[in-house]
């Protein structure tokens, strides 16, 4: 056991010393060896107990003792422990390609691939403290009626639900990589503007009259929040200029913005998307899975097109 | 490489019997060569051809007075003891049936030539035991040169690599040459340790090498009578080796010059007379004095190690720098190893390229710390103290 061990050690070793990649040459003929059925005679096993127990000697004769004694046993310790390790080590990096965070989709724990978590980062909705706050589990879109909504491609069989806000920095670094999705593989995407801060409520309505002026200057609209500078979208002359610039009709769209039944429609539309019990911006569903965080692009076009998506 | 710096640790070099580190003289010596008289010996008449042969013909000359030769045309340059061993079994004209007699501990370079001579020539190699004790049986040397009918050729490892116990030389000879017998001594071990006095040995032979005694890897030196190297013919031959040649014949040159074949290592020759003149002006009588004290502090120190086993005699004095030894259930490589990883000790283990001692005795190998006079009370001490712990733990 102790070669094998040692292989896979020695080998990482190897990539930065010359040294370390002879002795692993040596661990891969003990490994061959010990797989084919004949003994390791090379002597490498006895030449790594020595380097061993020599280093640990001058530490601790005690521990030297227990380390020699015990040696064999300890070998199998290590084995377990590695393959359990590479085992984990694989389904991190697996599960990091695939959802972007070596705990699986929307998990938040440590990862070594992704250690600032950022691909979990969201803006928190703002609520009242709840014994019970929602989690990724809570996420759904039963029962959420998104007729209202704006929708592109609607009659796509995939489809990409999008819950964002034009102020918030993560789903500002999302929605591209959707938008790009989106325009790769013709999907549906409806997109839900949630105003995690407040002052963004003007946005909503905006956006809802907007849709109903022109769908495709909506979609034109829409991209350029998100891709300006975010200090413009609480410029009152920067969205006059651009919104003209993109050919809606600003009177009409101001008075819409300003109507009460536009504003009523708009609490309609928060509750409904409160139904799918988010809790931050960005959230994704695509054809029903939710992700949470700005994800990297390789996540939403798995979860839309699988594993093997590039091939595709 | 005996301080400590440049990303190393301080070493306890105790793997002498192997090679000894080389002093500065040496290689300035072997530089002095490739910098300043790089070119060829005896063949040009340039002047920088001449300050070569001049600078050989010191080397040879200072070999030949560390033996205390007659001449120095009796010092052939070879590349090692093998070499002119080698030299020796192929050149003396060994028959069929003529009995060449070794000792049981014989490096492999004492011990294959002659294997390879009694399947090749037809001679007899008949071994000498050693005592229980290893050292040296004169009585079975005796008895075995009486019996053995012709006894061509006395071969003997003078010191031993494996326990350093260094034969009777001068009574082997005078046994020898009364059988008549020619002796050649294997002087790897001895001469970097011994003060050798070829003269009054009236020895045959003798072959050592310079990587044992501070000199360059690749450099050793066949003493030979003068009388006999100018009978024997050459192992080697070629350039360098004639007087003239025609197609059909050729006119060798006189010893040494007829067994040097070919382009000499000049800056190994430079660099072996300088290796003699260093020990010579150290002297032999310092170096014996260092190495016993060393080899006497270290037995002193672990006679107490019931799980060691010595190899050779008990008492230091008939052992020179070696300290060969076993632990009793212990792997000797792990030992090493160990020594090694722990504090910086190098030793050898193994079998010492006297396979055929081990094997004999189904013994796997030893440890073997062979000291020199570069060497230090407080090394011996760290390997004494390093080797109780290792004894202490496995």
């Amino acid at each position: 056991m102790f070669c094998i061990v040692s292989f896979v050690v020695l080998g990482i070793l190897g990539i930065f010393s010359a040294s370390n990649r002879q002795l692993a040459g040596e661990s891969l003929d003990c490994v061959l060896r010990r797989v084919t059925l004949r003994p390791c005679n090379t002597g490498f096993d006895e030449k790594m107990k020595a380097k061993i127990l020599g280093f640990v000697i001058v530490r601790s004769e005690g521990g030297a003792r227990l380390l020699n004694r015990f040696f064999e046993p300890l070998s199998w310790v290590f084995f377990v422990l590695l393959m359990a390790s590479s085992i984990w080590s694989v389904r991190g990096l697996y599960l990091f390609y695939t959802t972007g965070s070596c705990n699986g989709l929307n998990q938040a724990g440590f990862c070594v691939f992704d250690p600032k978590g950022s691909s979990n980062q969201v803006s928190g909705v703002l609520q009242t403290c709840k014994v019970n706050p929602p989690t990724q589990a809570d996420l759904t879109l039963k029962g959420v009626d998104l007729s209202g909504f704006p929708v592109l491609n609607a009659d796509a069989a995939d489809k990409i639900v999008f819950i964002g806000c034009y102020h918030c920095d993560f789903t500002r670094k999302t929605y591209p990589l959707v938008r790009q999705l989106v325009n790769k593989y013709k999907v549906s995407f409806t997109f839900l503007h949630y105003p995690v801060k407040e002052p963004t409520d003007y946005m909503t309505r905006l956006g809802m009259c907007a849709y109903q002026q022109d769908q495709a200057k909506y979609w034109k609209m829409n991209d350029t929040f998100f891709s300006t500078d975010k200090a413009n979208l609480d410029d009152t002359s920067w969205m006059q200029t651009t919104l003209a610039g993109l050919g809606f009709d600003t009177v009409k769209l101001n008075q819409c913005v300003a109507d009460p039944q536009t504003e009523d429609t708009a609490k309609k539309q928060m509750a409904e998307i409160t139904k799918t019990k988010f809790y931050g911006t960005p959230t994704v569903f695509i054809n029903g899975e939710a992700t949470v965080g700005p994800k990297p692009y390789r996540v939403y076009a798995i979860l839309l097109r699988g594993l093997f998506y590039w091939l595709r | 490489m005996l301080q400590e710096g440049a990303g190393r640790k301080k070493i306890t070099y105790f793997d002498n019997a192997c090679q000894t580190l080389r002093p500065k003289q040496v290689l300035e010596a072997i530089n002095q060569y490739y910098l300043k008289s790089s070119a060829c010996s005896g063949r040009s008449m340039h002047s920088l051809a001449a300050e070569v042969t001049r600078e050989c013909d010191q080397a040879r000359t200072a070999v030949a007075k560390f033996l205390n030769a007659a001449r120095k045309d009796e010092v052939v340059f070879t590349r090692n003891t093998t070499e002119g061993i080698n030299l020796v079994a192929n050149s003396i004209g060994l028959q069929k049936g003529d009995v060449v007699l070794i000792t049981d501990k014989e490096h492999n370079s004492n011990l294959i030539p002659w294997q390879t001579m009694a399947k090749r020539q037809g001679i007899v190699v008949k071994i000498v035991p050693s005592r229980e004790d290893n050292t040296f049986d004169m009585d079975a040397f005796a008895k075995m040169l009486a019996q053995q009918g012709q006894v061509k050729l006395v071969s003997f490892g003078w010191t031993s690599n494996l326990d350093g116990v260094t034969i009777p030389a001068a009574e082997v000879i005078k046994k020898a040459h009364q059988n008549g017998s020619l002796v050649l001594l294997d002087a790897a071990q001895t001469a970097p340790h011994h003060k050798m006095n070829v003269k009054a040995l009236d020895v045959d032979f003798v072959a050592f090498s310079g990587h044992k005694m501070l000199g360059p890897s690749g450099m050793g030196v066949l003493y030979g009578k003068y009388q006999l190297l100018e009978k024997i013919d050459p192992f080697l031959v070629g350039g360098d080796t004639v007087l003239s040649s025609t197609y059909e014949s050729c006119e060798f040159l006189p010893p040494p010059e007829k067994f040097e074949a070919g382009l000499q290592d000049y800056a190994g020759i430079m660099g072996m007379g300088a290796a003699v003149k260093y020990l010579m002006d150290v002297g032999f009588d310092a170096i014996e004095k260092q190495e016993l004290l060393l080899n006497e502090a270290i037995t002193a120190e672990l006679k107490d190690f019931s799980r060691l086993k010595l190899l050779g005699p008990a008492d230091p004095r008939l052992r020179g720098g070696i300290f060969s030894f076993t632990i009793e259930g212990v792997d000797v490589h792990r030992i090493a190893l160990m020594l090694d990883q722990m504090a910086t000790i190098m030793v050898r283990s193994g079998q010492h390229c006297v396979h055929s001692w081990f094997n004999a005795r189904q013994i796997k190998g030893s440890v073997r710390a062979s000291l020199y006079f570069y060497n230090t009370l407080e090394e011996a001490a760290l390997f004494t103290s390093s080797l109780k712990k290792i004894g202490k733990v496995l």
